[in-house]
């Protein structure tokens, strides 16, 4: 076999994430403008590989098979692979591992990952009624378990319980995450700020959670260019962004299978991070920062400790004394997250793709000093599933 | 032949007449539709079931085909305990058409002896402000709207039923 070759993330871009007046196939078109402008030269030809990654496209978009579509409308003529991956929030994530795969073995040369869906539909009904079909249909929906908050309610409600968090706490991560959010263009939330007063008075949705807990349905695309290091040294100046290691974890599709005690400990993702670390030969002080799924607050408090970023259980204590924030030990979702740019499911994994990328090499908005490792995470089901991406300056 | 029992519920639409499998929000529960058609008719009966592994004694939930600790097929179907307690619980507006609003979710914790340890449910029956962590709760059933099959010629009526808990009365 020909010797291993390393994966590079070149550049990305995404569509502007919101209740957009568009199809899926619109928002790829404007998340692969953004990609020309991101990587100037570029063009549909040069590449030879299609990961398109989308959930709901079969339901809300009338279209099944859909990556030979989605190839045919971004110009592409694929010839090494044409694939949909169909993982509900870590669909592009699990797209970057399997583009990895690809360069790394040398099958593919030039793979263009990608990933939307159209949550917002004509009647709000149907956007919750869909999701019943994203859950174990039989089991757990038929419980009414469609969209996530109860399930992550209970997940706030076991983690207050065994390790003190505050409603402040969770606050503290919407706040921050905001903050973050407020100068990018393509966030659902762009422009809109938020404190910690505003943040306690929000309408309750599902206690404990208030509105700014959650993130929002989204519509919206990304896309993001993975290359061997040859060719992406022909394609950019740029410093290259290496994947150096990742890890994917699936423990159950239905709530009978919780692979722990509680809901406040997340074993399954504290296994995908050991996993990702190693294989990038790096530990969690080295990472520089992170793009973790902040569905929820709880969230990405729980993510911090399960990745190691803080002890087990200090995860609220740790977002809200600034370890999360551009200056502080980790910062996380610098770009906004899930909570202040929005979720359009298989389009996030690329998306926080995007903002790595750009953070490593120099020219993020909120630009973490000197980063040169990062990281991305993704759950998706009712937290059966979790994915890490390690990135860094330097190969393995 | 059997009335078909039409729903008000959009989870189980008809279009022009013609009932649609894809926007059916409850199981499929015909023998001619799925193998673990067992469980639905015990749960008629207010049984609630699973496959247990005569090879390696591992009981499933769901009920399978093959077992997924060593992929047997040589299950048995075993009665499982109806009573667990509520470890957390919650309510939302807002849920899924076809469901009550405010809808009452749990997760519950069954005993040692139970072969499952939590299982997420929704409780009907009872307000959220009536229950609380600890509480007792047992597996209630109830139908749900049947839908029409075609077999040969024929359109055969498939009744259904579905779970969920309630509380204990004290």
């Amino acid at each position: 076999m020909a010797q291993k070759k390393n994966a590079v993330i070149v550049g990305g871009g995404t569509s502007k994430f919101g209740v957009r007046a568009a199809t899926i196939f619109d928002m790829l078109q404007e998340a692969a403008n953004a990609l020309s402008k991101d990587i100037p030269g570029l063009k549909p030809k040069d590449v030879d590989g299609l990961i398109f990654a989308s959930t709901t496209a079969g339901r809300n978009s009338n279209s099944l098979n859909t990556a030979p579509i989605v190839a045919h409308r971004l110009g592409i003529y694929p010839t090494s692979i044409c694939v949909r991956v169909d993982t509900l929030c870590s669909g592009s994530n699990t797209a970057i591992i399997l583009a990895t795969g690809l360069i790394e073995s040398g099958i593919s040369d030039c793979i263009l990952v990608c990933g939307t869906e159209k949550l917002n539909m004509p009647q709000r009904w149907e956007s919750v009624y869909m999701n019943l079909i994203t859950n174990d249909h039989d089991w757990d929906s038929a419980m009414g378990l469609a969209v996530p908050p109860p399930f992550f309610t209970m997940i706030a409600q076991h983690h207050m319980k065994k390790y003190g968090t505050t409603k402040e706490q969770m606050g503290a991560v919407s706040v921050t995450n905001y903050a973050y959010g407020f100068n990018n263009p393509n966030a659902q939330f762009g422009g809109k700020s938020l404190n910690l007063d505003e943040y306690l008075v929000a309408r309750t949705v599902c206690e404990p959670f208030g509105l700014n807990d959650c993130c929002p349905v989204t519509d919206g695309a990304s896309a993001v260019i993975v290359a061997s290091e040859e060719r992406a040294k022909a394609m950019t100046d740029r410093p290259l962004v290496y994947i150096r290691g990742t890890g994917q974890t699936s423990t159950h599709g239905m709530s009978a299978h919780w692979p722990a005690d509680t809901l406040a400990d997340w074993p399954h993702l504290k296994h995908a991070g050991e996993i990702a670390y190693k294989a990038a030969g790096l530990t969690p002080k080295d990472i520089d920062v992170a793009q973790t799924h902040d569905c929820f607050t709880i969230s990405e408090i729980i993510e911090v400790e399960e990745l190691g970023f803080c002890k087990k259980g200090e995860g609220g204590e740790f977002c809200a004394s600034g370890g999360i924030k551009v200056d502080g030990q980790t910062p996380v979702n610098t770009d906004g997250g899930l909570l202040a740019i929005g979720h359009p499911y298989g389009a996030t994994g690329a998306r926080q793709a995007v903002e790595i990328c750009k953070q490593l090499q120099g020219r993020a908005l909120n630009q973490v000093k000197d980063a040169k490792f990062g990281l991305t995470h993704n759950l998706s089901g009712v937290c059966a599933q979790h994915t890490v991406v390690i990135y860094g300056t330097e190969p393995r | 032949m059997a009335e078909l029992k039409t729903s008000q519920i959009v989870g189980t639409p008809y279009i022009d007449g013609k009932y649609a499998a894809i926007l059916d929000m409850w199981p499929l529960e015909a023998p001619e539709c799925n193998r673990i058609y067992p469980f639905y008719d015990n749960l008629k009966q207010g049984r609630w079931t699973t496959t247990k592994c005569k090879k390696c004694g591992n009981i499933d939930y769901p009920p399978g085909v093959a077992c997924t600790k060593c992929w047997s097929d040589d299950l048995e179907w075993v009665d499982l305990p109806k009573t667990a307690r509520i470890a957390a619980v919650t309510e939302m507006a807002g849920p899924p058409t076809g469901f009550e609003s405010p809808l009452v979710m749990a997760w519950l914790g069954f005993d040692k002896s139970h072969p499952l340890k939590h299982l997420l449910v929704r409780l009907i029956n009872c307000k959220l402000a009536d229950v609380k962590n600890g509480d007792e709760v047992k597996l209630v059933t109830f139908e749900v709207p049947s839908h029409p099959i075609d077999v040969k010629k024929e359109t055969k009526i498939c009744d259904r039923v579905y779970y969920a808990f309630e509380p204990v009365k004290k």
